[in-house]
């Protein structure tokens, strides 16, 4: 019985840390167990509260409750470990942090002490800053390589930490997906790491208990249960796995357990496609596509450059592709339902409803012929097309066997074997496997549709299990409403469900936690070692920033539990999986070390399918094929930009993020095409009733120009009704209660009626319309170079207007700037507008979240928006272009003269400074400044956070304060950095060490920042480019920002015959 | 200077004007008359409207609380319209003000005698209308404690304003202008103050009126010195007439934004100043005249010179407005076109642009006829629709500009909240409790005034067609009281 910890410095060692843990990169010094004994687990809880009772470091929640578990005597009322409070909550909690823990302790006083049960029974290596390790050194922040998984993909990231607090998440450069950028979800990735309402307690019913009881239970009640017939009785929900750790846990289990089964679920699931290509290609394949090399790329309602998991790859080529200097443009067509991201870049987008993509993709493939004919005859057999489609597809078609190998056809996730079946015989018969696109056997090799979850239902509803371990995020509430779980999972509905054990884990007390009879707060994936797949294979370690601040459990920890060994943290269970795989004779320690500083595990992609594809194979599934009911609306679900599937629902960050295509912020709506809504006699903002399938739903109506006709837009991952999650708590509506296994996507035969009440949105931007100005200059690559020629004889009204000589168009005096100029450009061809800078600039800048009564009052606080415009036949087929835009840090800025006290001033290398101390808040410069990009605090928005939530913040940039104006500083915090890094160097500051938030996250690379005084830097060259122009240069501010135009490249067979293409924008 | 002839001939000659104070009075009965109201106990009317002014104060208490407890949030202003209801009553109050420097001034510069009975009302009208003013600006700002950073003063940290800023102009230009408006009522008011004094019949009174009359014994010396004292305020308050709405005007004019960015705003600011200023002298002075028996000092004729001024100045200001849209439309500015022609005159705030119309271009108009001019009903309900008339400009120039500037994207409309709302009627309940205590212990004729111009006007008869000008100086020494 140890009496007390080992010294450090003289001075005893303290249960709770004064800092926070650092990752544990090694762990050579305690690689052996040093738990021999841990089955004896009330021995060793008894022993850890024995050791652990020193009164005179207790405050009276500990005393009072260590002496009542005491005389209960009972041993699950037993703490067993270190960090005795959650990390933070030893600080006073206030606002409304204070009410969500106190609704988490709950009234009783049992559960207070119950707040105690740590779930780390197992000391890792902790460093205390009296022995700072070498390479902190505070102040200077550290990176780390890590990962985050979703949808079963793990992509990888970097996470800085300082002082031991991650703060912001970039993505990884080495990894294959990420190539250094990160979308939105993964910029939001930490605030869920800090969220204060993550489930604290670990409770059986309504008693809270230690995971040390839940796993003597596991050992005992329920496993002994669980045991017989070979785990015939238990089953597992899981998330798709693609992690080779998890995996190694399962097949272990099916070993102790060979009757048990594991079953995924998740609401966007690849099953479509691994269908469709396992009849091509005889196995399920995932496609992983190389935009680099296709001239002609055709999307069939694929948002490829949005959808995950290989979004940010694709992004990046498909980008590098719209830029003249680097080549021929390519070309993209889109057929979709509604306005994607992927459709905004399109060249030609055809709208349809999403039942009629079959009918193009079969019509495509018949013209485009040679060895898809066959199947294309089938398939159009199945689906009659649209007489006005007919121009688009030939000509497509056209240009599809014109490039030859050199396109692509991508299916998007939401169409139906079929459509992946044929997407995958054009790409054959186009010649473009092994060119644009490889097939890769699917990382996902399990089936993770609803309708795969049947039979579990099935089996549950006749009492054939009695353990139920759910690991999958909130099926109860994701899942169509037809699957029934809410009333399979509720005592008072189903009567086998007494029977039953419910065991769940999840980061907050949500829909599915209500049902949970054992309910396990989870380890965020920050907390913990996993690893994980992205789609090509590439293994991903993923590397905690931090001990778990809420006493979550990981997942790998929680399955760990059922192979009734002893137990292993998450970094022991994944060293010892891959010191396992490790090769003999190598050194695993050398390597392990390389990966997990890398990030990723070297040589793990997977090889492409050798076998000779069987188009032809592919007949019996669209034979197969039933196309669902016409008439009336056809119903489509899609996953939401800004919270997927709901999965980041509670993430304010994410809900305040305007969404790309509608601007609204805090809320879905249903999407409707201006005719449809006329016809129907509805406008936005009204509420109607959507009936459909037999359910009905009460939703509000938005207009979005472009969604096809006669098609309502559902977008999922609104409507959430967890317990403790306030954020996301009954903002918008469910989709899901009207969405049904067989049709999860789409369907025909919705109606819509418009019900009496309205409803207010929040949206960040208003007018559609450019009001022929100049502003997001977009037009086709012959228009441009047309209006060249003009600008060469001083012809182009356009091009002087905005980059002509101005000639004294300002009487402010030049200033003189003699070292670095910063400055910004900013490529519209790039930029998909997929908002991930505008989050990154949100972690990066402490910016605050205002909420959805401030945002519906115009006061949102982004420092960077993405200004979308619609062009060309506005209602019916408009064109979209999307515009970012900060703060241009104007050389003759407005806003600079008209500040009465000095608060916003120019530095010397160019950036308009503002000085937060010294603003009094006239808000004279946010009148003044032409591009509106500067923001207010009206009210005191940072005042309610948190002490978790201060962990967030980022030490180098102010938190503001009520009645001070803010903006976009060009990250100044990251050049002082550098330049300190420079000075002490004696050098310059380099291009490649510099850059801002926005530009580092952006999967395109449309961001470029540096300094105009080095004529070889990018930012610099991107200013001289043919293409670049200044928003509103004929106010003579001579902004600091850039925007090249975005050049399209139309097909001239589908170019309308009047010359008008890309006139709206040209202002005269 | 027509009335400058003669009044010898009798009110019967049409073609002359009526009389500026009514004949039958001396300086006995001038006393009784003018202070007369300060002795007698205020009647019920006055109670009831010092209730409603009080009531509406609480309303200001309330909203500056509210804003100084939680943030300018509380208010409608958001991203695009920084400015809103703040700067709109701002530019209205001291627009308002702007009567009382110009009747006390700069008529007297030009010896307009007229002026001498409505003088002390509407410089008072001015030092409260120019307080309710100067509340705006410093709640406006979004840290108001630190507000005091806008004047150059010795900071510890060498921090000085940014001379540039028009803001900081305003600061000077209020400032000056309250100090100069607040010295002129006052000196002017130190020989009735005098009188009071003597007039009273308690001991509390006495001391009170007496400290404040600062010892005044109307000696030759006193009137000597109070005399060139006062011609020199009058000197120095002239430019302000004219500078601190162009310094105001400079807010907007200085910017770049469309529909703000206009070289013509400092006159067609000023005119409309006077415009709005002398309207609200009619509103006040209507009903005041009547309830404080002052028919006889404050005649048809001061009122229907006010009403020409009104005219005059109206055509000023349509004229501002008409040449802002031509401007507009002959720039061929794209932006300017924008919110001239189509966010102002069909926008969505296109019903305040049209009343504006209305009430500041067609109102006025009224008065070319001598029977509109003179009729008390008339006239109170024009000079109402005027106050409201400018009122709806400023909202029309501060407003539709910031919401449709240069980048749809950051279009967004505006809407007052109850705290913009309780902080205007606040205003006007503050401005209305000083003025009813104002008319409650002050003359509010300016009494040695009148009387002197009443001894002028005898001595003119008596002498026929004298220049104003010895008259004046004549009255140097004839300290009637």
């Amino acid at each position: 019985m140890p009496s007390l910890k080992p010294k450090l410095d003289g001075a005893t060692m303290k249960d709770t840390p004064t800092s926070f843990a650092l990752p544990v990169v090694s762990d050579k010094a305690e690689a052996t167990p040093a738990h021999d004994h841990a089955h004896d687990v009330v021995g060793d809880a008894l022993d850890h509260a024995a050791a652990h009772s020193d009164a005179s470091e207790s405050g009276y929640g500990r005393t009072y409750w260590r002496s009542l578990e005491e005389k209960l005597g009972k041993p699950e009322y037993l703490e067993e470990s270190r960090p005795e409070f959650p990390e933070g909550a030893d600080l006073p909690p206030t606002g409304v942090a204070r009410r969500e823990f106190m609704q988490l302790l709950g009234a009783s006083l049992a559960l207070a002490g119950a707040t105690a049960c740590s779930t780390r029974p197992v000391d890792e290596r902790m460093v205390p800053y009296t022995r700072t390790p070498p390479e902190l050194v505070p102040g200077n922040p550290l990176h780390y390589a890590s990962g985050m998984t979703f949808g079963g993909h793990t992509s990888g990231l970097l996470i800085t930490a300082r002082e031991g607090r991650p703060i912001k998440v970039e993505g990884n450069p080495q990894h294959p997906v990420n190539l250094g950028a990160a979308g939105p979800f993964e910029q939001a990735f930490l605030l869920s790491l800090y969220d204060p309402q993550r489930a604290r307690v670990l409770r059986y019913r309504k008693e809270p208990r230690s995971l040390r009881t839940f796993g003597e239970e596991l050992l005992g009640g329920i496993g002994r249960a669980a045991q017989e017939n070979g785990g015939g009785r238990v089953r597992f929900l899981t998330e798709p796995n693609t992690s080779p750790v998890l995996d190694h846990l399962r097949s272990r289990i099916q070993q102790r357990l060979p009757n048990a089964r594991f079953t995924s679920y998740t609401s966007v699931t690849q099953d479509a496609a691994s269908e469709g290509t396992r009849t091509v290609f005889g196995q399920s394949a995932t496609p992983v596509y190389d935009f680099s090399k296709a001239d002609v790329i055709l999307s069939l309602d694929a948002d490829f450059l949005e959808s995950r998991p290989a979004n940010l790859a694709y992004a990046r080529a498909f980008a590098n592709r719209r830029d003249p200097a680097e080549g021929n443009l390519n070309r993209l067509y889109v057929a979709e339902p509604r306005f994607t991201i992927t459709g905004g870049m399109a060249d030609h987008r055809l709208r349809v409803k999403s039942q009629e993509v079959l009918a193009v993709a079969a019509a495509i493939a018949s013209r485009v012929g040679g060895a898809v004919a066959g199947l294309a005859g089938a398939a159009a057999a199945k689906a009659q097309l649209n007489e006005a489609h007919t121009k688009w597809v030939d000509a497509v078609a056209a240009d599809l066997r014109a490039a030859g190998a050199r396109s692509a056809v991508v299916a998007g996730e939401r169409q139906p074997a079929v459509v992946h079946a044929l997407a995958a015989a054009l790409n054959v018969a186009l010649g473009n496997v092994g060119q644009t696109v490889r097939y890769v056997p699917s990382a996902i090799a399990e089936t993770t549709s609803a309708a795969a979850l049947r039979p579990l239902v099935d089996e549950i509803k006749s009492g054939a299990v009695d353990t139920l371990v759910i690991t999958a995020w909130n099926p109860v509430y994701r899942a169509p409403v037809d699957l029934g779980l809410r009333d399979l999972l509720d005592p008072a509905k189903n009567p086998n469900r007494n029977k039953l054990t419910v065991i769940y884990t999840s980061l907050f007390e949500d829909e599915t936690s209500a049902y949970a009879d054992w309910f396990i707060p989870a380890a965020h994936e920050l907390e913990y070692w996993s690893d994980g797949r992205s789609i090509d294979g590439t293994v991903t370690v993923v590397q905690p920033l931090i001990q778990p601040l809420f006493n979550g459990v990981s997942t790998p920890e929680l399955l760990a539990l059922f192979l009734g060994e002893p137990y292993r943290t998450s970094y022991q269970i994944l060293r010892d999986f891959w010191r396992g795989r490790a090769a003999a004779g190598t050194d695993f320690e050398t390597a392990w070390e390389t990966w997990v500083s890398v990030g990723i595990v070297p040589d793990t992609a997977t090889a492409a399918l050798a076998g000779t594809p069987n188009v032809d194979a592919a007949r019996a599934l669209v034979d197969a094929y039933t196309p669902p009911a016409a008439g009336e609306l056809e119903v489509n679900f899609v996953a939401d930009y800004k919270v997927y599937d709901g999965q980041f629902a509670n993430l304010s960050w994410l809900q305040e993020l305007p969404d790309p295509i509608s601007k609204m912020t805090w809320d879905n709506a249903a999407y409707l095409s201006p005719a449809t809504a006329a016809r129907l006699g509805l406008q936005p903002g009204d509420v109607a009733t959507l009936s459909y399938g037999g359910r009905t739903l009460e939703v509000p109506v938005w207009i979005i120009p472009g969604t096809a006709d006669d098609v309502v837009v559902l977008p999922l991952g609104y409507g959430r009704m967890g317990l403790h999650e306030t954020v996301a708590k009954e903002v918008g509506f469910n989709a899901n209660l009207v969405r049904s296994v067989n049709a999860p996507w789409f369907d025909g035969g919705a109606k819509l009626e418009k019900a009496r009440r309205t409803h207010k949105f929040a949206l960040t931007q208003h007018h559609w319309r450019m009001e022929n100005r100049p502003l997001a200059l977009d037009m086709t690559v012959a228009a441009f170079r047309a209006e060249q020629e003009k600008e060469k004889r001083k012809g182009s009204s356009l091009l002087a207007r905005v980059r002509g000589d101005l000639e004294g168009g300002n009487l402010m005096p030049d200033f003189k700037y003699e070292d670095y100029k910063w400055a910004m450009a900013i490529d519209l061809a790039r930029c998909t507008g997929c908002a991930a800078c505008v989050v990154a600039c949100q972690s990066e800048n402490n910016i605050p979240v205002v909420g959805k009564e401030q945002v519906s009052r115009s006061r949102e606080m982004q420092w960077l928006r993405i200004d979308r415009y619609f062009t060309g036949d506005e209602l019916n087929n408009p064109e979209m272009v999307m515009q970012p835009v900060a703060c241009v840090h104007c050389e003759k800025a407005p806003c600079e003269y008209v500040c009465p006290v000095n608060a916003t001033v120019h530095s010397d290398e160019g950036l308009n400074d503002m000085v937060y101390n010294r603003c009094v808040g006239t808000r004279y410069c946010g009148n003044n400044c032409p591009y509106k990009v500067r923001r207010f605090n009206y009210l005191h928005y940072t005042a309610d956070k948190t002490p978790t939530q201060k962990m967030l913040m980022n030490p180098d940039v102010t938190v503001r304060n009520r009645g001070v104006m803010e903006k976009c500083t060009y990250c100044v915090q990251r050049i002082e950095r550098v330049r300190i890094k420079a000075r002490v160097e004696k050098r310059p500051i380099f291009e490649k060490e510099l850059q801002t938030a926005c530009q580092q996250t952006c999967p395109t690379q449309a961001i470029v920042f540096g300094t105009l005084s080095d004529p070889n830097a990018q930012v610099t060259k991107d200013h001289n480019d043919e293409r670049a122009y200044k928003l509103l240069h004929e106010l003579g501010t001579k902004p600091r920002t850039a925007h090249l135009i975005r050049l399209r490249n139309p097909n001239p067979a589908l170019v309308p015959a009047k010359p008008a293409e890309g006139q709206p924008e040209g202002g005269h | 200077m027509a009335e400058t002839a003669a009044h010898t001939a009798a009110a019967l000659d049409p073609l002359e004007p009526r009389p500026l104070v009514a004949p039958h009075h001396d300086d006995k009965s001038l006393n009784e008359t003018l202070l007369d109201h300060v002795w007698a106990k205020p009647g019920k009317g006055w109670f009831m409207l010092f209730g409603l002014a009080l009531a509406a104060l609480g309303l200001l208490v309330l909203g500056v609380t509210v804003t100084l407890a939680r943030g300018v949030g509380m208010w409608g202003n958001n991203q695009p319209n920084g400015w809103a209801f703040d700067i709109i009553n701002f530019v209205w109050w001291v627009g308002i003000g702007h009567a009382g420097t110009l009747i006390s001034a700069i008529l007297l510069l030009f010896q307009q005698k007229w002026r001498t009975s409505i003088n002390r009302f509407a410089e008072a009208m001015t030092l409260f209308a120019v307080c309710c003013a100067g509340l705006f600006p410093l709640l406006h700002t979004g840290r108001p404690w630190f507000a005091f950073w806008l004047f150059p003063y010795p900071s510890t940290l060498g921090a000085w304003p940014q001379f540039r800023s028009p803001l900081v102009w305003d600061v000077f230009a209020i400032s000056t202008y309250l100090t100069v408006s607040a010295l002129f009522w006052y000196v002017g008011l130190i020989p009735d103050l005098a009188a009071l004094r003597d007039s009273s019949k308690g001991k509390i009174q006495r001391i009170v009126y007496g400290l404040f009359a600062l010892g005044w014994r109307g000696s030759g010396r006193h009137w000597h010195n109070y005399k060139i004292g006062y011609l020199l305020l009058a000197g120095i308050s002239t430019p302000l007439v004219v500078s601190v709405h162009t310094i105001v005007s400079f807010d907007f004019a200085t910017s770049l934004i469309p529909g703000w960015h206009a070289t013509i705003f400092p006159p067609y600011f000023v005119a409309g100043a006077v415009f709005s200023g002398f309207a609200m002298v009619i509103t006040l002075i209507v009903p005041a005249r009547k309830y404080l028996k002052l028919r006889d000092v404050i005649t048809d004729r001061h009122l229907e010179n006010m009403n020409k001024v009104i005219l005059a100045t109206g055509l000023i200001v349509s004229y501002g407005y008409m040449m802002e849209h031509f401007i507009a439309w002959y720039s061929g500015n794209e932006y300017e076109i924008w919110t001239f022609y189509v966010n102002r005159a069909r926008g969505p705030y296109a019903g305040v642009y049209w009343l504006m119309i209305a009430c500041n271009v067609i109102t006025p108009n009224i008065f070319w006829f001598k029977k509109c001019r003179t009729s008390i009903p008339i006239m109170w309900v024009a000079s109402i629709l005027v106050n409201i008339g400018m009122w709806c400009e400023r909202f029309i120039i501060i407003v539709t500009s910031l919401t449709q500037d240069f980048l749809p994207s950051s279009w967004d409309l505006y809407s007052p909240t109850w705290v913009d709302w309780s902080i205007y009627v606040g205003t006007l309940g503050l401005f209305s409790t000083l003025f009813l205590l104002f008319l409650k212990f002050v003359p509010a004729v300016a009494v040695s005034e009148v009387k002197e111009l009443q001894l002028e006007l005898k001595h003119a008869a008596h002498h026929g067609s004298h220049g104003t000008d010895t008259a004046a100086a004549g009255t140097l020494t004839h300290g009637a009281h």
